[in-house]
C-alpha cells in the first residue's frame, strides 16, 4: 500500500473487493472441495479452488496476472461442465451462472488492472 | 406411510449432520429374526416391555377414541342380502358415483363438452367452502385430498375432518351437512378424507330413506351412512348409522389408526382398511382388513395377517395381530371376481424388518385380492420383497381389459407403485401378463444389519415403461450456486448409495431412491380405455435416511405417539420415527440442501406421463409444476418455468381429449392436450390442489371440480375451498 504513488479510485476498491470475492469462493472450494475429493468425489473443486485462491489474491494485488487466471478457471469450468452434462441448460445453472457473473465483473476490472500492473514497476522501482 | 415434517426434518438434519452419523455400537439385544416363532410370545415381562406384544387383556382404554360405540355382532355371509346393483358398476354418462369414477377406478369420463380447443375458455362457475381448516392455534395438519363424487343433480363430498355434504351440483349451494363430530387429536398425520361411497340398498325400497347411502370411514375409526336425500344418519345400518371400527383392535391412542379412503362396496360386502401410523412402534395396532354387510353394518369377517385362519371378531379382551402391514391406498372392487384388490405398505417398523413373521413378509407391500365371501386371500403380487424403504403402495388399482396380441381379452389390473414400478397382472390370478414379464433382478444382500438380511432379488417390470430417471449419480446434483452443489456432492458421496434397494445403515446415512414420496403415490393413474392410454403423474424425491440407536433416537426426542410425552407438533408422525420395540429409530429427511431448502437432485422432481398400452411405449413426458409457487428458503419465485414439482393428487382424462390435474405444488389446476403433452389451460387455485379433480355435468353443462385444500406437508397453502370451472354460456 505504502508503495502506491497515487490514491485509490472507487474502481481500484471494486477490484480489491471482487479479488478477495474470488479468493474466499477459491477458499471454500478448496476445503469443501479437498473433502469431497477424500470421499471419492470429483477433483474439479480443489483444482479450481487452488486456480481461484491464486487469480483472487493477484486480482487484490492488482495484478493482471490475476484476471488471466480466473478467465482460465472459468474456461475450465466451461469445459467441465460439457464433460460432466454436456449441453443439458438446465444443468449448467449451478455451474456456470455464479462463476460467469464473477468472469464478467474480471473483465470489467480488465481496465484497473491494467493501470495497476502498469503503475506497479514504477512503483517498485521507487522504493 | 408418506413424509415427515419438513420442520423436524430440518432440525433433525442438523443434528444429525452435527455427529450423529458417526460410528455406532450394534445393539446388545437381539431381536429375534424373522420366522422364529418367539417373536409373538416374550420369554419374560423384562423382554415383554422391550419386544413384546401388548398384553391382550389389556385393551383400548375406553373413551380414548370417538368411536364409544356398542360392539358390533356378526352375520355370516349367506345372510348378506343379494346386492343391488350399485351406480359405479356402470355410470350414467354425466355422473361420476365413485372415487375413481367407476369400479374399475378409470378415472375416465365419456365427456367431451371440453376439448383443447374451448378449455381456455373455462370460467369459476362456484366456489363451495366446506369449513374445515386448522383453527387458529392449532397446528396445521390438514390436506383434504377429496375427491367429490357426483350422482344425478348432486355433489357428495367430505371435509378434511370428515363432515359429509350433499351440494348442488349446478350452483354449490349446500343441501345438507353431517356432522361427523371428528377432534383434532384424532387427526393421523393428516387431516384427509379422499371420498365418500354411493351405495343404493338391497332391502330398502327405492323413495324410502337410506334406499340410497353416502358412506364413509373416519379419521377415528368409524364407519357412518346417512341418507343421501336428507343427510340424516341411517338408523338400519349399526348403532344409528355408525359403527366402531376400533373394536377388536386392542390397545390405541387417537390419531393412531385411522381411515381415509372411501370403503368399496362389492357384492353387498363393505371392505375396510385403515392407515396406521408410520414409524412408531414394532407393535403398532394391526393391519386388519375387514368386511361388513354394507346394509346392515354387522361385521361379517376379518383378514388378519398372523391369523389369517380366523375371520371373526377377537373375544373380548383379544385383538387382531398387531404390526402387521396396514393398507392405507384407495381400495379397488371386483363384483365378477368376488375380489377385493388391497393394496397394502410394509409392516410395523418400516426401516426394520427383522421381527417380521414369514406371513406378514409374503403380504406386504404386495396387491392382494381377497375374496370378499370368505375373506382369504385368493392371490398376492408383491412388488418389494422384506420391504425396508417405505416403498409401501400408495395408488388405487385400476381395472380394465386387455386386448392381448392374440386377439383374446384378459381381465388385467394397473398395479402403479412408489418404486416407479408398474405391474400389469390378470386379476384372476394376479400373475403377470404375458406382455408384461415380470423379472426377478438381483438387490443388494445381505446388507448392513447382521440380524436383518435384505431379499437377494427384488421385481422388475421389465416391458412396461418406468416412472423414474436413471440411478443418481454425483453429477446430478444441483443448487443456484457451485458452492451449494459442492455441499450436496459431498451429502451424495457421505451416503451409502447403490441404487434402488441401497439397504438401511446405521453408521452412515443412505440415499432411499426414488423415495418413500416417489413413483406413484395416492393420486393413482388415469386409463383412457378408448384409447388404451395410461396416464400418470409422478414423483421424484430421493430422501436421505439413517437408522439410529435407541440412545440416540432418546435423545432426539423420538418417541411413539402413545407416550404421553409425545408431542403432536414436533413431527414424528411419518418419516423420522422411534420405531420403539425395535433396537433402532428411523431419521428421514429430503435429500436436500438444509440451508436453502432446495432438493439436491436436479429438477424435475415431478412430471406426467402418457404410455400406450399396446405398444408399451412412452407418448409423451412432460415436467409437471412451476417454479411459481418455488424457491429457495421456501420464497416463491414467481417463475412460469416449468420445473417439474413434487405433486400428490391425481389426473384425470376426458373424452375430450383432456387431461385435468393440479397436484404439484405451484397451486394451479392445468388441462393438458392428452396428443401433445402441452398445457392448453391453467388457473391459481386459493390453495394447494392437493386432490385428484373430477368432471361432471348437469343440465347439459360440463363442470370440472377440484379440492384445493393443500397439504402441510407440501406447504402449500390451506383452504377448505372446493372450486368448479365451466364454460361461460355464450361458449360451446
Amino acid at each position: 500500500m505504502s508503495s502506491r504513488t497515487r490514491p485509490r479510485r472507487a474502481s481500484d476498491w471494486a477490484t480489491l473487493l471482487l479479488g478477495l470475492v474470488i479468493a474466499v469462493f477459491g477458499l471454500i472450494f478448496v476445503a469443501m472441495g479437498g473433502y469431497l475429493a477424500i470421499l471419492g468425489g470429483s477433483l474439479y473443486y480443489v483444482i479450481c479452488g487452488i486456480v481461484l485462491v491464486a487469480s483472487g489474491a493477484l486480482i487484490g494485488l492488482g495484478r493482471l496476472l490475476g484476471a488471466y487466471l480466473y478467465i482460465l478457471a472459468w474456461v475450465g469450468t466451461i469445459l467441465w461442465t460439457i464433460y460432466e452434462v454436456g449441453f443439458s441448460w438446465w444443468e449448467w445453472l449451478p455451474r456456470d451462472f455464479g462463476p460467469t457473473i464473477l468472469a464478467i465483473l474480471v473483465v470489467l476490472a480488465l481496465p484497473v488492472l491494467r493501470r495497476q500492473d502498469t503503475i506497479r514497476p514504477i512503483s517498485r522501482g521507487a522504493v | 406411510m408418506r413424509r415427515t415434517s419438513l420442520l423436524t426434518a430440518t432440525v433433525l438434519g442438523g443434528l444429525l449432520s452435527g455427529g450423529i452419523a458417526l460410528a455406532q455400537v450394534p445393539p446388545k439385544d437381539q431381536p429375534p429374526g424373522p420366522g422364529n416363532n418367539t417373536q409373538q410370545e416374550p420369554r419374560s415381562p423384562h423382554e415383554a416391555g422391550k419386544f413384546g406384544a401388548p398384553d391382550p387383556s389389556n385393551p383400548q382404554a375406553p373413551g380414548v377414541n370417538a368411536a364409544n360405540l356398542p360392539d358390533n355382532t356378526e352375520i355370516d355371509i349367506a345372510e348378506v342380502p343379494q346386492a343391488a346393483p350399485q351406480l359405479s358398476a356402470n355410470p350414467a354418462h354425466d355422473d361420476w358415483p365413485a372415487y375413481g369414477r367407476d369400479d374399475d377406478a378409470s378415472r375416465y369420463s365419456p365427456l367431451d363438452q371440453l376439448t383443447p380447443q374451448n378449455v381456455g375458455q373455462l370460467k369459476r362457475a362456484f366456489v363451495y367452502h366446506t369449513g374445515s381448516k386448522p383453527a387458529p392455534g392449532q397446528v396445521n395438519k390438514w390436506a383434504a385430498e377429496t375427491t367429490p363424487i357426483k350422482v344425478g343433480d348432486s355433489l357428495y363430498m367430505c371435509s378434511a375432518m370428515n363432515d359429509m355434504m350433499r351440494i348442488d351440483a349446478a350452483t354449490g349451494k349446500e343441501i345438507w351437512r353431517f356432522n361427523a363430530g371428528v377432534k383434532y387429536h384424532s387427526i393421523p398425520y393428516t387431516a384427509a378424507c379422499k371420498a365418500v361411497t354411493y351405495y343404493t340398498s338391497s332391502t330398502v325400497p327405492e323413495g324410502q330413506p337410506c334406499h340410497n347411502r353416502i358412506m364413509e370411514g373416519t379419521l377415528d375409526e368409524r364407519l357412518i351412512q346417512v341418507d343421501a336425500e336428507t343427510g340424516k344418519a341411517c338408523e338400519g345400518f349399526g348403532f344409528h348409522g355408525q359403527i366402531n371400527l376400533m373394536q377388536g383392535m386392542g390397545e390405541s391412542v387417537p390419531g393412531f389408526v385411522s381411515m381415509t379412503t372411501p370403503p368399496p362396496v362389492i357384492n353387498g360386502i363393505a371392505v375396510v382398511n385403515q392407515e396406521v401410523l408410520d414409524g412408531q412402534r414394532r407393535w403398532a395396532p394391526s393391519g386388519v382388513i375387514r368386511g361388513y354387510d354394507a346394509e346392515s353394518g354387522k361385521f361379517v369377517w376379518a383378514w388378519d395377517v398372523n391369523n389369517p385362519d380366523n375371520h371373526h371378531q377377537p373375544a373380548p379382551g383379544e385383538h387382531y395381530s398387531r404390526g402387521t402391514p396396514n393398507s392405507w391406498a384407495v381400495m379397488t372392487g371386483d363384483n365378477e371376481l368376488g375380489l377385493v384388490y388391497v393394496p397394502t405398505g410394509n409392516s410395523a417398523s418400516d426401516y426394520y424388518s427383522a421381527m417380521r413373521s414369514d406371513k406378514e413378509n409374503a403380504v406386504s407391500s404386495a396387491l392382494v385380492a381377497i375374496d370378499v365371501k370368505t375373506g382369504s386371500p385368493r392371490w398376492v403380487f408383491q412388488t418389494v420383497h422384506k420391504d425396508v424403504w417405505d416403498y409401501d403402495i400408495g395408488s388405487q388399482a385400476t381395472k380394465f381389459d386387455y386386448h392381448a396380441q392374440d386377439g383374446s381379452t384378459i381381465p388385467a389390473i394397473i398395479l402403479p407403485t412408489k418404486r416407479g414400478q408398474t405391474f400389469i397382472l390378470d386379476r384372476r390370478t394376479g400373475k403377470p401378463l404375458p406382455e408384461f414379464p415380470v423379472e426377478e433382478r438381483p438387490a443388494p444382500s445381505p446388507g448392513n444389519i447382521p440380524e436383518d438380511p435384505r431379499s437377494p432379488t427384488q421385481p422388475w417390470s421389465i416391458a412396461f415403461p418406468r416412472l423414474g430417471f436413471p440411478e443418481l449419480k454425483e453429477s446430478d446434483m444441483w443448487g443456484m450456486s457451485p458452492i451449494d452443489q459442492l455441499f450436496c456432492r459431498i451429502k451424495y458421496r457421505r451416503a451409502n448409495y447403490i441404487g434402488e434397494f441401497t439397504p438401511p445403515s446405521v453408521k452412515k446415512p443412505w440415499i432411499e431412491y426414488p423415495g418413500y414420496n416417489g413413483g406413484s403415490d395416492w393420486g393413482s393413474m388415469a386409463y383412457d380405455a378408448k384409447n388404451g392410454i395410461v396416464i400418470a403423474n409422478w414423483n421424484n424425491t430421493p430422501m436421505y435416511d439413517q437408522l439410529v440407536t435407541r440412545k440416540q433416537a432418546d435423545k432426539l426426542g423420538l418417541m411413539p405417539i402413545d407416550n404421553p410425552n409425545f408431542n403432536p407438533g414436533g413431527g414424528g408422525a411419518e418419516g423420522n420415527g422411534a420405531m420403539a420395540e425395535t433396537p433402532y429409530g428411523i431419521v428421514v429427511t429430503p435429500f436436500w440442501d438444509q440451508y436453502t431448502g432446495m432438493m439436491c437432485n436436479k429438477p424435475p422432481y415431478g412430471a406426467i406421463t402418457a404410455i400406450d398400452i399396446k405398444t408399451h411405449k412412452v407418448l409423451w413426458q412432460q415436467p409437471l409444476g412451476t417454479a411459481r409457487a418455488n424457491g429457495p428458503w421456501g420464497l416463491p419465485t414467481g417463475l412460469p418455468l416449468n420445473i417439474g414439482t413434487p405433486n400428490n393428487g391425481g389426473p384425470v382424462v376426458t373424452a375430450g381429449g383432456l387431461i385435468f390435474v393440479a397436484a404439484a405444488t405451484d397451486n394451479l389446476i392445468r388441462a393438458i392436450d392428452i396428443k401433445t403433452g402441452k398445457v392448453v389451460w391453467s388457473d391459481v387455485l386459493p390453495g394447494g390442489g392437493q386432490a385428484t379433480p373430477m368432471t361432471y355435468q348437469v343440465n347439459g353443462k360440463q363442470y370440472l371440480a377440484i379440492m384445493a385444500g393443500g397439504h402441510h406437508f407440501m406447504m402449500t397453502p390451506v383452504s377448505d375451498a372446493l372450486v368448479v370451472y365451466a364454460l361461460p354460456d355464450n361458449v360451446h
